[in-house]
């Protein structure tokens, strides 16, 4: 039997065994709590802010949040703003005119992802090597095939909880904007989540590399935690002094090694930098995934 | 002799412990082996060296003839219960086995019909769909037993596999086991002595990370060479039984067990001859409560391990 069988086998088992673990379930209704609180949430705020620019700019007031964003995206001191906000003329390019309830499910879906991965996937590992169950399997398949199985099993899990959080999303959407959010849109907002997806696959190569190291489930989410708050402040550190000199030259090579720099690249419309992005973002997560391997490889089980 | 198992100078330390100190082991193809030695000897270290679940720090393996275990190499032909590790808990065992048996090679079909099979003959096919965290911790070890005979492979290690059994179930897997017998290399740890010599036909005593002795249980319980008359008293004439039993064997008399043991050849005596010719000289002299043939395997280990 190849190795891409076992592989293959390990996957299938693994989404079918992480989907019945209640911590799994737990994190996916919460991933989908939170994204249908976030869009009513952001459409009420939406509808807030629409209210006050049309008494500023003494336009009729709409039932329907949305109907003045959209007439917004023409006028010009908006776009200033909004090109402000992305900080990336690029990034502003392709999203402007879009309607606000994908790029609501856009922002929270990248928002959101690292910590669903940390939710998710950081305890699979550790807790088949802590109660030793990682044994019965090791003698029949190879070490690399578990993990890699084990990685594909969480990476399609969370291609699940974006395809059921996004349905929610619009549902939520629908209902608040009615013909505003129109079915079309569905397609987009599938798009974004399957940009959202790809952007996970580093975060889950990292949290699963990482969980590689321990035989503890709770320590295991401690460290996938503490990697994010690192890498929150690796990118804050990065962004502020790349424009520097001196020492400051060597930052964007080391921002290239976290996905943070990759992220943009996924806002895009085109089909150039958004391959980029995904190839990157890939590759990383099997580095990520493979530092950890490496370490594990000759461990005792 | 062909070797399913090989093991030269294996050495495994846990810190500046060693807890296999050069050993070296020969396991004979389809053999029934057992595994003795005392707590901390070496023996789980072992088996979980043997499959690779621990790296040695030198030393050679040679499983099957295709050196260590690798399991692109022996996946499907080699299983172990291991010690102390549980099954997932959220598996269901039906569900479990099959995943097992596919991971071993199986087509789908038989590796259900394997799992199926399975789960009846220990006795558990009336739980097949019950997730694992509502079985007994004894339902789970006849599961674990019983995932290593899935596929037929052949090689098996099973650490303890009667610890936690009822004694109807202890029974049920002596039997399943000793059905293999011939078939299959099967190697048993165990710190029960009655069972590694009802199961195995050979035998390692294992201390300190070393092999002290292997042999097969025969050899080393004696039964063609030892006899052993268990007396009321001592008896009043040694001479008298010495001379009985002449050229044809020698006396030794324990007089705290009152134990006497006649060691002999079964070439040159059939033990019923000499019975016939030592029990009417022994009767006349003082009572006799039991025979013996050969000594116990706990004998035999407790006089090599002290």
């Amino acid at each position: 039997m190849t190795p891409f069988i076992h592989v293959w086998r390990m996957t299938c088992y693994e989404w079918f065994d992480a989907l019945r673990s209640r911590r799994a379930l737990v994190a996916l209704l919460l991933y989908m709590a939170t994204s249908v609180g976030t869009m009513y949430w952001s459409i009420s705020l939406l509808q807030k802010v629409e209210k006050e620019l049309a008494s500023i700019l003494l336009l009729p007031a709409s039932e329907h949040p949305g109907a003045i964003a959209t007439t917004l995206w023409k006028s010009k001191p908006f776009q200033g703003i909004m090109r402000q906000v992305s900080k990336n003329n690029e990034v502003f390019n392709d999203i402007q005119g879009k309607n606000p309830v994908e790029l609501i499910y856009a922002w929270l879906s990248f928002f959101y992802m690292p910590l669903l991965v940390v939710l998710i996937a950081a305890n699979r590992i550790p807790e088949e090597m802590g109660s030793g169950a990682v044994r019965y399997i090791a003698f029949r398949t190879s070490r690399g095939a578990w993990v890699l199985g084990k990685f594909f099993g969480q990476v399609s899990l969370i291609a699940l909880a974006v395809i059921i959080s996004g349905l929610c999303a619009y549902a939520v959407a629908r209902f608040r904007l009615g013909r505003y959010a129109p079915v079309e849109i569905v397609w987009n907002m599938a798009f974004w989540a399957a940009r959202a997806w790809i952007y996970s696959i580093p975060f889950v190569g990292l949290i699963m590399g990482l969980s590689l190291f321990t035989k503890s489930a709770s320590k295991s989410t401690i460290f996938g935690i503490l990697a994010l708050v690192g890498l929150a402040i690796i990118t804050g550190v990065t962004t502020f002094f790349r424009a520097g000199t001196g020492w400051c030259v060597v930052l964007p090579y080391i921002a290239a090694l976290f996905p943070s720099d990759y992220e943009m690249l996924l806002w895009r419309s085109s089909p150039q930098p958004l391959i980029t992005g995904a190839i990157f973002l890939v590759t990383l997560g099997f580095t990520y995934l493979g530092v950890g391997y490496f370490f594990f490889k000759k461990r005792d089980l | 002799m062909i070797t399913a198992l090989e093991i030269s100078n294996l050495v495994k330390c846990y810190g500046k412990r060693r807890a296999l100190d050069g050993l070296t082991l020969r396991i004979p193809r389809y053999s029934v082996t057992g595994l003795v030695g005392s707590n901390g000897a070496g023996k789980t270290t072992l088996m979980m060296t043997v499959a690779g679940f621990l790296t040695p720090n030198s030393g050679q393996i040679n499983l099957l003839g295709n050196g260590p275990f690798d399991a692109d190499v022996h996946g499907g032909r080699f299983s172990i219960l291991p010690q102390d590790s549980e099954l997932p808990l959220t598996s269901r065992p039906l569900e479990l086995l099959t995943h097992y048996g596919r991971l071993q090679g199986l087509s789908l079909q038989d590796a259900q019909k394997s799992a199926s099979a399975m789960l009846e003959a220990i006795n558990l096919g009336d739980r097949a769909n019950s997730p694992i965290r509502s079985l007994s911790h004894g339902m789970r070890k006849r599961i674990m037993a019983g995932q290593c005979f899935l596929g037929n492979p052949e090689i098996i290690l099973l650490d303890e596999p009667l610890n936690g059994l009822d004694p109807r179930e202890a029974t049920r897997m002596r039997s399943f086991i000793a059905k293999r017998r011939n078939e299959q290399t099967i190697v048993i740890s165990s710190h029960n002595l009655n069972d590694i010599e009802q199961l195995c036909d050979h035998v390692a005593f294992i201390e300190k990370g070393k092999t002290l002795r292997f042999a097969p249980v025969e050899n080393m319980t004696r039964k063609a060479s030892i006899l052993v008359y268990q007396l009321t008293g001592m008896p009043a004439d040694m001479l008298l039984l010495e001379q009985t039993l002449g050229e044809k064997g020698k006396l030794d008399f324990n007089p705290e067990t009152n134990r006497l043991t006649c060691h002999y050849a079964e070439q040159s005596i059939p033990a019923t001859e000499l019975n016939q010719r030592m029990i009417p000289v022994i009767l006349s002299q003082c009572g006799l409560i039991s025979i013996t043939q050969g000594s116990t395997l706990e004998e035999e280990y407790l006089k090599h391990t002290v």
